[in-house]
């Protein structure tokens, strides 16, 4: 049986409750269909002027066929609200989940515990796919590494790490897909750049902007969402309760920024490039992101298309230009 | 400090205008019309080979050219920047600022560059037309037979003018001089429409203080209209020369002096 999730949720428990986790937004932007299912949705009413994330889930939830959704109803944008609504309407069943607003370690426990008995699953089953899926967390944590070393690419990074949020559906499975990348970029020569860049912010419409930049001696060897995604604070928690109160992305701004400090740090990164979603709130954030980070930082934002534009290519250009001018040779 | 004598060359559409920077401060700077730089100064073998002891410099260690068109502006053994990086390094070597908006109008050109901690993070141009630009405020200057300097200084109740082109724009001055249009009207009229053109390029620029370069920011008037977009406008002491001071500070900034 196939559940949706519209971002990452403990699917720990999804996976103990038997079920096959389907992360709506990969099934979205991966499919070469993603601009039908945006059309989909406004169609169906949802306005021009949305997060086109927000449409192309919904899309996506319809043509898939998706019978029941995990809603994040606290914790992550107010459009997600709306769209649990309107999936309710369309007699799609919704299981509620809640990043608390008060980030607590008790909070977060109750969250959890209401999810598993949502579900009638008990914590230990829980604790136990949790420890099968570290498997998989582990790899992707190596993936990271050897991204910092030039051997794994930008691409390569963000791919496998977000698709950690659901596994693509597949523990089993993924995890042997992990093995096997491990194993390949390991033996590779390490492709070192001038610039090293991190990527902040809600994963990009734009995929292409990892190849993009990688054509200006430049590499992103930090993505901060999805990293997130993938949990890379596994290993130092004692439980799932643990794993989510570190989480640090629906929790407040103040909160991941101290993890996106000590990164670009540990890193060594040159410049930040803070990805926004046409008419998402996050933009907002970008003022304090700016005045906290003192790296420099590029916003760009994207929209409806999954390629860059010219003029946001353009900007990237200039942008990593100067980089290396301050670097220096 | 690195002790180095840097020439910057900012080939413009009507001038070119040359800098030398010594030990990091400008010590000389001038600026010749753009075709008498190419007939006189220069001959074209494959690269721009520039007479400079004609132009006047004797010796200089590092040459940075920018400007419009890669191949007009390849200078014999010159490094050749962007115009926008040029402009953003200038603006930071005068005015000492590391964030700001800056507006170029130039001769047949206009950029706006946003600058964020010393690098350049929003950029826009203008289309191929020149009605927004500085070649545009002299043929209308022509018409009314009028000083740049004089029609600058008109900025009150402008006569409107629509036409979106800088040729249909002068058959539309004529008959606005025909109806009986008072002079300074006209003239208010043309610094306008060339302000009404510049605004949709700073819709995306929205801030605080916004920085003006270019020939055309010795126009009074368009510095009166840019006021009610911002706060404050700053004309950089030396607008002309921006882009080739830009390309002299980018020398030292490469080579890490300045860093």
């Amino acid at each position: 049986m196939k559940i949706g999730i519209t971002t990452t949720v403990p699917i720990e428990v999804l996976y103990a409750a038997g079920y096959q986790v389907v992360d709506l937004n990969n099934i979205f932007i991966s499919s070469k269909d993603y601009l039908r299912y945006i059309e989909i949705a406004e169609r169906d009413g949802f306005p021009k002027s949305l997060c086109a994330w927000i449409k192309g889930i919904y899309g996506a939830c319809i043509e898939n066929n998706i019978k029941e959704v995990v809603g994040v109803i606290e914790g992550d944008c107010s459009n997600t609200k709306a769209l649990v609504e309107v999936l309710k309407s369309k007699g799609i069943k919704i299981y509620p989940f809640s990043y608390p607003t008060k980030h607590t370690l008790d909070e977060v426990k109750k969250s959890i515990d209401d999810f598993i008995n949502q579900f009638n699953v008990s914590k230990q089953e829980v604790e136990r796919v949790r420890n099968k899926l570290n498997i998989g967390r582990k790899l992707a944590k190596e993936i990271d590494r050897l991204t910092v070393e030039f051997k794994a690419t930008g691409f390569e990074n963000h791919l496998y790490q977000i698709s950690l949020s659901d596994f693509n559906g597949d523990v089993d499975g993924f995890i042997n897909i992990l093995k096997q990348k491990v194993e390949e970029i390991k033996n590779r020569k390490p492709k070192v750049k001038k610039l090293k860049l991190a990527y902040i912010g809600v994963p990009p419409m734009t995929g292409d902007l990892y190849d993009f930049v990688e054509g200006f001696d430049a590499q992103i060897i930090y993505n901060e969402v999805q990293r997130e995604f993938a949990f890379p604070r596994f290993d130092m928690v004692k439980d799932i309760y643990e794993q989510y109160y570190y989480y640090t992305y629906p929790y407040s701004l103040q909160y991941r920024l101290e993890e996106i400090k000590k990164q670009l740090k540990e890193r060594d990164i040159d410049g930040v490039i803070h990805y926004t979603q046409a008419f998402c709130y996050r933009a907002i954030d970008d003022i304090i992101i700016k005045s906290q980070l003192e790296v420099p930082v590029l916003n760009i934002e994207g929209d409806k298309l999954n390629c860059l534009d010219a003029r946001t290519k353009i900007r990237i250009e200039a942008f990593l230009d100067m980089l290396k001018d301050l670097k220096g040779d | 400090m690195i002790k180095l004598r840097i020439l910057g060359i900012d080939l413009g559409s009507r001038f070119v205008k040359v800098a030398l920077m010594e030990n990091g401060k400008i010590v000389e700077k001038f600026k010749v019309s753009t075709v008498k730089f190419y007939k006189e100064y220069c001959r074209y073998e494959k690269k721009l080979l520039v007479d400079f002891k004609r132009l006047g410099i004797d010796k200089f260690d590092v040459g940075v050219s920018t400007g419009y068109g890669r191949n007009n502006v390849d200078i014999e053994n010159f490094k050749i920047i962007n115009e926008l990086k040029a402009h953003a390094y200038g603006a930071i070597y005068q005015t000492g600022l590391k964030n700001f908006i800056l507006l170029d109008v130039g001769g047949q050109d206009v950029k706006v560059i946003r600058v964020e901690k010393g690098i350049l993070t929003d950029l826009e141009l203008n289309d191929k037309c020149a009605a927004s630009c500085g070649r545009f405020l002299e043929n209308m200057a022509k018409i009314l037979e009028v000083s740049l300097d004089e029609l600058s200084s008109f900025y009150e109740n402008p006569v409107e003018l629509n036409s979106t082109c800088a040729v249909f724009s002068e058959s539309e001055l004529i008959g606005k001089i025909a109806e009986g249009v008072p002079f300074e009207r006209l003239c208010a009229g043309v610094n306008f429409s060339l302000y009404n053109r510049l605004r949709p390029l700073l819709t995306k620029f929205k801030g605080r203080t916004l920085l003006l370069s270019g020939g055309v920011a010795k126009n009074k008037a368009l510095l009166e209209y840019l006021k009610r977009d911002y706060d404050e406008v700053k004309v950089l002491d030396n607008p002309e020369y921006n882009g080739a001071f830009g390309c002299c500070f980018y020398a030292i900034k490469s080579k890490g002096g300045l860093k």
